[in-house]
């Protein structure tokens, strides 16, 4: 029988519990909500939701703190609901452990995007590694993990090593936000300079090898004080 | 009103000078004392060296002994150290310089003439210096209290402006949802649709309105100063226009960026605001008949962004003060419900300030440019080709 995906949602107001609960409801997810952090952390381990979401501002407790004891014991997908000037909670949140965030306030557009990407991912940390190294293609950019070939509308781009491993980072997590840290950590080691601007550098590089107009980017998306994110995988 | 003002500063300054008659008061009048003393002290051994080298002494005397009456007048509080040593000085002209020296002789030919004349300048002098200081310390509180009252001013303005600002759309919200929840059997789709349509817009605009407001906030209270850290431009240009999308889906930008990849220093998501505003501003108002530009250039010291719409352009009359925020109260009449806009404008000014830059808005013979500038800091870290050889 057909399994419906179910999703925890752990926030405070009413109101918004609500709509994303209406939402979600009619699109075919089974839905839990939770209206404080101990409701929350006990609904988390005793139905083990396919996904939660999170606010992270709480009354009886930290977010921060439930995302980090969920990990203890999990990788479910965690997507924080966070409000829009708080860039540093919401880089806090992604290295305790989050894997995305969405700001406050959101389209159900958006929210189902981001639902579906978290969920995605997640099925293919679970899934073998041949499904994992599937090339990524959207929009007219194509990358092939396996030959190391990037192509634009059938034109192949020349990238440099560096380059390349950043723009295949991003591929392979298309659709989730990758922070400016963790590029760098796996790019040039855990021990590179603090600096991103080596990270800007290259980004200006590959957005003007890969981007039509690198004002207005197609496929790598700023997230102003948090990382990049690229453009949904379209397979 | 004004002598009300008046009378208080007065009063409040009464109040100063009653704070100031204990420890302060000591403290200033054992510095006068000592401070006239030295004078005193240095003037005399002037005077001993002159009595010694010049052809003329007692009119080198006398000088020096006026312009040591000068200083102290200029340099204590009060009459009273400019008077005493004026007194001070006549009598030690006469211990020390007229005959018979290192005595005392009142007798002396003209001498009640030149102690009153002595005594004379050293209280005129001190009488003007003192008021002098006095005016000049008036002028200085009255232009604290003005740039106090100006900010106060600016302060209940904004308040006055936000609390109109987020009513209107308020109340716009409240009505189509109830009308919408009270005649909702009454209502055609179409019709229904409209209702809902209209509150999504306002919720919108009181979205922006709140998250112009908040971004004040981060900008530093005493300093008025942001913090700032290195960004490319085209990154906060192109993810202000994503936010600008977010509201407009169907606006067109046109953006253009430099070939070379530019880092200025500043608060990515103030600057973000700023240019979102600019963009809302003209989407709102402007009518353009072609798609909004937003172009990133620069110069040695500065980067400037300039947004062009192609509208009906701003009378030339509000463009001086457009960014006074004061232009909104003006303008109530003609325009089209969204009036927060002259705050939005305002808040930009404020961002642009406190990042050290300027924000000019210019008419063309089509539309409107607005043009605000970041100045670039000279930075002692790495360069840039340094980085990219790296990148192998």
């Amino acid at each position: 029988m057909y399994q419906k995906i179910s999703v925890l949602i752990i926030e405070d107001e009413k109101s918004i519990c609500d709509f994303i609960g209406k939402t979600l409801d009619s699109h075919e997810y089974k839905v839990t909500a939770a209206n404080n952090g101990k409701d929350g952390l006990a609904l988390i381990t005793s139905s083990l939701p396919d996904l939660v979401l999170l606010d992270l501002g709480l009354p009886d407790m930290d977010g921060m703190d439930i995302i980090r004891k969920t990990r203890e014991w999990s990788s479910l997908p965690i997507i924080v609901i966070s409000a829009r000037t708080q860039e540093k909670e919401k880089v806090q949140a992604l290295d305790a452990g989050a894997d995305d965030y969405i700001t406050k306030p959101f389209g159900t557009f958006e929210l189902l995007a981001r639902i579906r990407t978290a969920i995605r991912h997640n099925n293919k940390l679970s899934d073998d590694s041949q499904n994992a190294n599937r090339p990524y293609a959207a929009d007219g950019l194509t990358i092939d993990f396996e030959r190391r070939l990037v192509t634009l509308n059938g034109k192949e781009i020349h990238l440099t090593r560096v380059e390349y491993k950043i723009v295949s980072l991003l591929a392979k997590n298309s659709g989730k936000v990758m922070t400016y840290d963790t590029l760098i950590d796996q790019v040039w080691g855990p021990y590179a300079d603090d600096n991103n601007r080596i990270l800007r550098v290259n980004m200006a590089n590959i957005r003007r090898k890969i981007e039509e107009n690198p004002g207005e980017p197609k496929y790598i998306f700023t997230e102003l004080g948090v990382g990049y994110r690229m453009l949904e995988d379209g397979n | 009103m004004k002598k009300k003002s008046q009378s208080a500063k007065q009063k409040n300054n009464g109040k100063k000078k009653t704070i100031l008659t204990r420890a302060e008061l000591v403290r200033v009048h054992r510095k006068d004392t000592l401070f006239s003393i030295a004078v005193f002290t240095v003037t005399t051994i002037g005077c001993f060296f002159f009595n010694r080298m010049a052809s003329d002494p007692t009119l080198n005397i006398a000088m020096l002994y006026t312009l040591g009456v000068f200083i102290i007048a200029r340099y204590t509080e009060g009459y009273l150290y400019g008077v005493l040593f004026a007194v001070t000085s006549v009598l030690s002209v006469n211990f020390f310089f007229t005959y018979p020296f290192r005595n005392f002789n009142f007798s002396l030919e003209g001498y009640q003439v030149t102690f009153l004349g002595m005594l004379l300048i050293g209280i005129v002098t001190s009488v003007m210096s003192t008021s002098m200081k006095e005016q000049q310390r008036q002028l200085a509180d009255q232009e604290k209290a003005l740039m106090e009252a100006q900010k106060e001013k600016m302060r209940v303005n904004l308040l006055r402006a936000v609390s109109h600002d987020l009513r209107t759309p308020l109340t716009g919200i409240i009505g189509s949802s109830t009308s919408y929840l009270e005649m909702g059997d009454k209502l055609s789709e179409p019709e229904k649709r409209e209702l809902v349509e209209a509150i999504e817009n306002d919720a919108n605009w009181l979205l922006n309105m709140v998250e112009n407001l908040l971004s004040i906030t981060r900008i530093d209270n005493e300093t008025a100063k942001v913090t700032k850290s290195l960004e490319a431009v085209d990154e906060v240009a192109s993810a202000a226009v994503i936010r600008f999308r977010k509201r407009f889906p169907n606006a067109v930008v046109r953006v253009k960026v430099p070939d070379e990849l530019v880092m200025v220093m500043m608060d990515a998501m103030l600057i973000q605001q700023v240019i979102l505003n600019i963009l809302q501003n003209a989407q709102l108002h402007a009518k353009s008949t072609k798609p909004l530009e937003l172009t990133i250039d620069e110069d040695e010291d500065y980067v400037y962004f300039h947004i062009r719409d192609y509208g009906v352009g701003i009378d030339e009359t509000r463009i001086a003060t457009i960014f006074d925020g004061d232009s909104y109260h003006e303008t109530t009449g003609e325009t089209d419900g969204y009036k927060g806009m002259g705050i939005g404008l305002s808040i930009c000014k404020t961002i642009i300030t406190a990042h050290d830059g300027t924000i000019i808005a210019k008419n063309h013979s089509e539309g409107v440019e607005f043009c605000f500038s970041l100045p670039k800091e000279k930075e002692d870290e790495k360069d840039v080709s340094e980085d990219i050889s790296t990148d192998y």
